[in-house]
């Protein structure tokens, strides 16, 4: 079902955390323990290294591209507690912003959607959520941190995509688009966040894994009025949230994996979740007409074929 | 009668048939006596083989209030007993009870008695008939003393220190009397709020008493300053009984028997240490009676309690030395103690944070087993397996910790691993455990797991680690290791969604695992799982690092040579979606819409998607007008929305956002008979009539303008001084003019735009720019709130302001222009200043040559509409 398109041997030194591919599909990012960020040129099958990034002094944990309307901008967190973004000056890619306000390693890095502006959260093991908002008047940074968001420590962040509670294409008011992001962290708890005026509150608290949150994401919504959100954890569960309000939240448990599942992603259209963990296995799941989650596909099989082939080309 | 042993309580004894509730030791500690309505029965503590009791009947209707052993050496032989009215004291001898004084007197029932506590002959009772008597045994005709106390009294204690005082309780209050001053209190504490259950005085103070309440509290006075208490102690049961320790300045605390809520156990304090209990002993079935102290040889350290419950059992409790320490009753001879409890001698009481530590300790931890944890010992003992053996490893509190002082750590008896690696183990626990007290913080969950990690990195590296360990457990580290418990572990495989349709993956190259031990055990969830070195200074050969855990041992003979395949695959997932960028690509919007479907048609076609074929050709039967019946509509057909709709909904549901959007593109597009909105296109393009309101919307209304509003504003507004109609006599023409479509729904329209902007996004990551410019003009999007001067017009006749060039009630042209006095109706421009206007070519012509206003009012428009504006 799926072909492979290209095969980048990235060159990094050490296990790679993190890749990315930006919002046109022309350059994947690539984050590694050996603290370096590689930014390659992917277009039409290519891979053309285009700037290998250092300037984390501890393993890379996760990127995230921005939306293009932002310029190239590449954030990456690390476990030297530092968030970087990167941004694109001809051709070169430099520092454009560096935030080392948090106290432990910083796990997870999601740029808002666009409609919000150019908005960072972070997510720490010191148990904080950082919000980086662009001030495009004074041209600096504001931060802005929800203290303690999950005791020990935050794995994963996520934004809600933006769409107001009541779309209002005909009527002349707009709504104002409300905030929101949801985190996993090492209390077990996926939490939801609104903003509220200047601050940050608890909207929610999904209490049903029953180990670490290790990753969350909000569902890109395609006009269905609902939301869905995916969760994965240490205790090998994958759980799907669906809500029509943001308010009342039910729980699927998706399936129970072999072993701790460490992602989870849905495609653009919202209707196909990648799940991969700590068996290295990817498998993709689609929901059916009828409502219950079905594996579509393992990729693991094909990529470790084509693992095998690459070695003994090597 | 059964016997239950447990390792706190060495004397269980239970007396089914006794139903006794009132108890009292002697003072040698030797006999038990047990009081009910029909036996008074005696035993004999220090034969502990012989479970006989002696029983005496008792034929009395009434049941036995209190009962207490006279605590004197001279008269050691009698106790009392209440029956109501009466006091009966009853002398043992001989393995015989007999009855030698009824003392009567009180006219209520007898709530308390008590025995001096030196003199043998002196007694005092309480009634509820207001009474206090003091009674002589040597005339036991009548009280030798009797003090009055206007309320009932529930309590009487005599002082332990003051031959002559005593302390009675009243409901909420505490009166002090001196038997020498016997007609009023000379001391009156107010001192709780509800009924006072239990009174007692300190062992060693004369000034000292603690009371115990109703409201859940033991408060604690001192005579000297009796307004307030000087300490209280909370707990969340009301109190029956509060009574010290005779060692120590411990207090020991039973609950309400009334209050049957399954708490049964007798809680010891220190009174030093308000916050939680330093023990509870648990073992009763039913609420506590009474319990009392008992010390089998003079001066020595051995205490017991003894307790009677409404189980009808008499457990005998030993207090070990060590909590007597807890109590701070530091006895003269340690013996034979353990490591541990010369510790625990040295400091004061923090027993809490550990006691708390313990039951947050999460025992999950894998291959680990906490085989005993003892909050009283402060100690910890817990077993790890590996490959090399077992290890038993004893952690020990000092009292002081976590307060700087890291736990010792110990390799116990039964340890079967060799010396290397327990002293490998050892600096790491003990390195780890430093890191966390240096900052106050607990440190047994992080050395826990830190052992763990320590023993599987062993399993794994057993050729040459210890090098390697030792080395970097001495290098100062970099970010410190003891938070490496809460940072997870990282991932090494993982696959994202990017872009439109494409799936990237990463993750580890094969042989993902090494062969051995590893495979059964779960990916750890942190990263201290890679060892207390991780990362300590990076890039040197020897850091561990998360690949080292997959794979064999990173092989440092290749040098700088080792290469970790570190690949990253893109996938094309655009199979998985029904999203075709070929499709997208080739899909045309503009034209009659018949034209559209089919042309759509076909490229679905030479894409080999069929199905698509299929709804292309519906849609352009159902949108193009019937041949046969011109003037109808498919919008008037009852079937046409409605398969519309069912269309939409249908791919929407399938998440097949590009035909959704098409067919919302078309469906709303048809709106418009093919002709009109050719002419309204043409019109929207000449800028001259774009306020040609009245035709516009002649061309059937529709709310899907063709041209982005924005567009619209941002030409408005080239100039500050154009007449600002045309986007606002176009949101009016929606608002007054919108034609509801057969069936509103509002809800679904919503959603249709929606799919248009999801479309629409699609095309920008594709980079069909073009494609998707054509899909917006398709949007309906919410007209800007328009924020700043907006200019409107008055009408003559009507007297209405209005904001377009015509009034909204009579329909007249509202707005003439200064120059030529013919009404304008397409671009205009205004004086802010002074109101006059015209034809904006008009308007330049004149102000080409003039400063001053054409109507002649003197106005200098140009310049002061620049300075407003400035």
């Amino acid at each position: 079902m799926v072909s492979v398109l290209n095969t980048i041997d990235t060159g990094h030194e050490d296990m790679i955390h993190d890749a990315e591919i930006d919002y046109y599909g022309l350059r994947l990012a690539t984050c590694s323990s050996d603290n370096s960020v590689k930014i390659y040129d992917i277009k039409n099958g290519a891979h053309t290294l285009l700037d290998d990034l250092k300037g984390h002094f501890g393993p890379v944990w996760q990127i995230a591209w921005s939306h293009p309307k932002f310029g190239n901008l590449l954030a990456s967190c690390s476990y030297d507690r530092k968030v970087i973004i990167w941004k694109e000056m001809q051709g070169k890619w430099n520092k454009y912003y560096e935030y080392a306000n948090h106290d432990s390693s910083v796990n997870s890095v999601q740029f808002a959607p666009p409609e919000f502006g150019l908005i960072l959260a972070c997510g720490s093991s010191d148990g904080s959520i950082s919000i980086l908002t662009y001030q495009n008047e004074t041209n600096t940074w504001d931060a802005k941190k929800i203290p303690n968001a999950h005791a020990i420590g935050c794995n994963a962040v996520s934004w809600c995509p933006a769409i107001t509670p009541e779309p209002a294409f005909n009527n002349t008011q707009a709504q104002p688009l409300v905030k929101r992001l949801v985190s996993g962290g090492c209390d077990n708890l996926v939490k939801i966040w609104r903003e509220d005026g200047d601050r940050w509150v608890e909207e929610n608290k999904l209490e049903v894994h029953s180990d670490w949150v290790r990753d969350v994401a909000w569902a890109p919504s395609v006009g269905l009025n609902r939301h869905v959100i995916a969760s994965c954890s240490q205790d090998r569960r994958v759980i799907i949230w669906t809500s029509d309000d943001c308010q009342s939240w039910n729980s699927t448990v998706l399936q129970t994996f072999d072993d701790v599942v460490w992602n989870v992603s849905w495609s653009l259209n919202g209707n196909i979740l990648a799940v991969s963990g700590g068996d290295n296995k990817i498998t993709l799941w689609k929901q059916s007409l009828e409502g219950s989650w079905q594996c579509i596909s393992d990729v693991s099989k094909g990529q470790g074929q084509l693992t095998a082939n690459e070695q003994r080309a090597l | 009668m059964a016997v239950r042993w447990n390792s706190e309580f060495f004397i269980a004894v239970e007396h089914r048939d006794l139903q006794a509730n009132a108890m009292a030791v002697n003072n040698t500690g030797t006999f038990v006596l047990l009081a009910g309505r029909r036996y008074i029965a005696i035993r004999n503590l220090d034969d502990i083989d012989n479970d006989q009791i002696k029983k005496f009947p008792r034929q009395s209707k009434y049941e036995v209030g209190s009962a207490e052993w006279n605590p004197t050496e001279h008269h050691n032989e009698l106790c009392v007993i209440s029956s109501n009215q009466r006091l009966e004291v009853l002398t043992w001898s001989k393995g015989e009870l007999t009855q030698t004084h009824s003392l009567r007197a009180h006219t209520r029932v007898i709530t308390d008695l008590n025995w001096h506590k030196t003199d043998p002959n002196i007694l005092a009772s309480c009634s509820v008939d207001t009474f206090i008597h003091i009674w002589d045994l040597r005339d036991s005709r009548r009280p030798s003393l009797s003090l009055s106390a206007i309320a009932e009294a529930t309590q009487v204690r005599w002082n332990n220190v003051n031959n002559y005082l005593l302390a009675t309780a009243h409901d909420g209050d505490v009166k002090l009397w001196d038997q020498r001053k016997g007609t009023a209190p000379i001391q009156y504490i107010s001192a709780h709020l509800s009924k006072i259950h239990g009174l007692d005085w300190s062992p060693s103070s004369e000034t000292y008493l603690a009371t115990s309440s109703q409201d859940c509290t033991v408060k604690f006075f001192d005579t000297n300053n009796p307004r307030r208490p000087d300490s209280v102690l909370s707990t969340n049961a009301p109190v029956w009984r509060a009574r010290f320790t005779p060692f120590g300045n411990g207090l020991v605390t039973v609950v309400v028997p009334q209050l049957r809520r399954g708490e049964n156990s007798l809680l010891l304090w220190n009174t030093d240490n308000r916050g939680t209990p330093v023990h509870t002993f648990i073992g009763h079935r039913d609420v506590v009676l009474e319990f009392e102290w008992r010390q089998p040889k003079t001066n020595d350290n051995d205490f017991q309690l003894v307790t009677w419950s409404k189980d009808q059992t008499l457990l005998v409790w030993k207090i070990d030395p060590f909590l007597q320490k807890l109590c701070g009753h530091e006895p003269e001879d340690t013996t034979g103690e353990d490591i541990m409890e010369e510790l625990t001698k040295t400091s004061s009481m923090k027993i809490q944070p550990l006691q708390q530590e313990f039951s947050l300790l999460n025992v999950h931890i894998p291959n680990l087993d906490v085989i005993k944890m003892d909050v009283n010992k402060r100690t910890c003992t817990v077993r790890v397996e590996c490959n090399k053996g077992t290890a038993l490893i004893q952690v020990t509190f000092p009292n002081t910790y976590p307060h700087g002082v890291p736990p010792i750590f110990q390799i116990a008896q039964g340890s079967t691993i060799d010396n290397s690696l327990s002293n490998q183990i050892l600096q790491t626990l003990n390195h780890v455990a430093q890191q966390r007290v240096i900052k106050n913080r607990t440190c047994l969950e992080p050395c826990l797991r830190q052992l763990v990690a320590t023993i599987e990195q062993c399993n794994s590296d057993s050729v040459e680690n210890k090098s390697q360990f030792e080395m970097n457990y001495i290098e100062t580290n970099m970010f410190g290791t003891f938070n490496n418990t809460y940072i997870p572990f990282p991932r090494t495989s993982g696959a994202k969604f990017c872009s439109v349709s494409l799936l990237v993956c990463f993750g580890r190259a094969i042989p993902p695992r090494r062969a051995n031990n590893k495979v059964d055990t779960p990916t750890p969830r942190a990263l201290s799982a890679l060892g207390s070195n991780y990362g300590s200074k990076p890039r040197s050969n020897s850091t561990v690092t998360v690949s080292s855990y997959y794979y064999q041992k990173p092989r440092r003979s290749q040098g700088q040579g080792r290469h970790i395949k570190a690949y990253v695959v893109v996938y094309d997932g655009s199979n998985l979606f029904f999203v075709n960028k070929q499709l997208g690509e080739k899909y045309i919007l503009d034209g009659d819409v018949g034209t559209i479907c089919k042309y759509n048609a076909n490229v679905a076609s030479t894409v080999g998607r069929l199905d698509l074929v299929q709804a292309w050709t519906l849609a352009e039967l159902v949108v193009s007008p019937q041949q046969a019946e011109e003037d109808m509509q498919w919008t008037e057909h009852p079937f046409g929305t409605q398969l519309m709709q069912s269309l939409i909904t249908y791919y929407a549901s399938q998440s097949d956002i590009q035909m959704a959007a098409m067919l919302c593109c078309i469906f709303g597009k048809e709106q418009e008979t093919a002709s009109a909105r050719k002419s309204s296109l043409k019109q929207f393009l000449i800028p001259g009539l774009l306020a040609a309101g009245k035709r516009w919307h002649k061309s059937g209304g529709s709310p899907y303008h063709t041209i982005p509003p924005a567009d619209v504003v941002a030409e408005g507004w080239v100039f500050p001084l154009l007449k600002s109609t045309r986007s606002s006599s176009l949101d009016n023409l929606r608002i007054e003019e919108y034609v509801p479509l057969p069936p509103p729904k509002n809800q679904g329209s919503n959603l249709y735009e929606y799919y248009k902007l999801a479309y629409a996004e699609i095309l920008h990551r594709w980079g069909l720019l073009y494609n998707r410019a054509e899909v917006l003009k398709y949007m309906c999007t919410p007209s800007e709130q328009y924020r700043g001067i907006q200019f409107t017009t008055e009408c003559q006749t009507c007297l209405k302001s209005s904001q377009s060039c015509s009034c909204n009630s009579c329909k007249k042209l509202t707005f003439n222009c200064i120059i030529c006095h013919v009404s304008v109706r397409g671009s205009a421009n205004c004086c802010v200043i002074c109101g006059h206007g015209g034809h904006t070519l008009h308007m330049q012509q004149w102000f080409a040559k003039n400063k001053i206003c054409p109507s002649g009012c003197g106005c200098y428009c140009l310049a002061e509409t620049a300075g407003m504006f400035n």
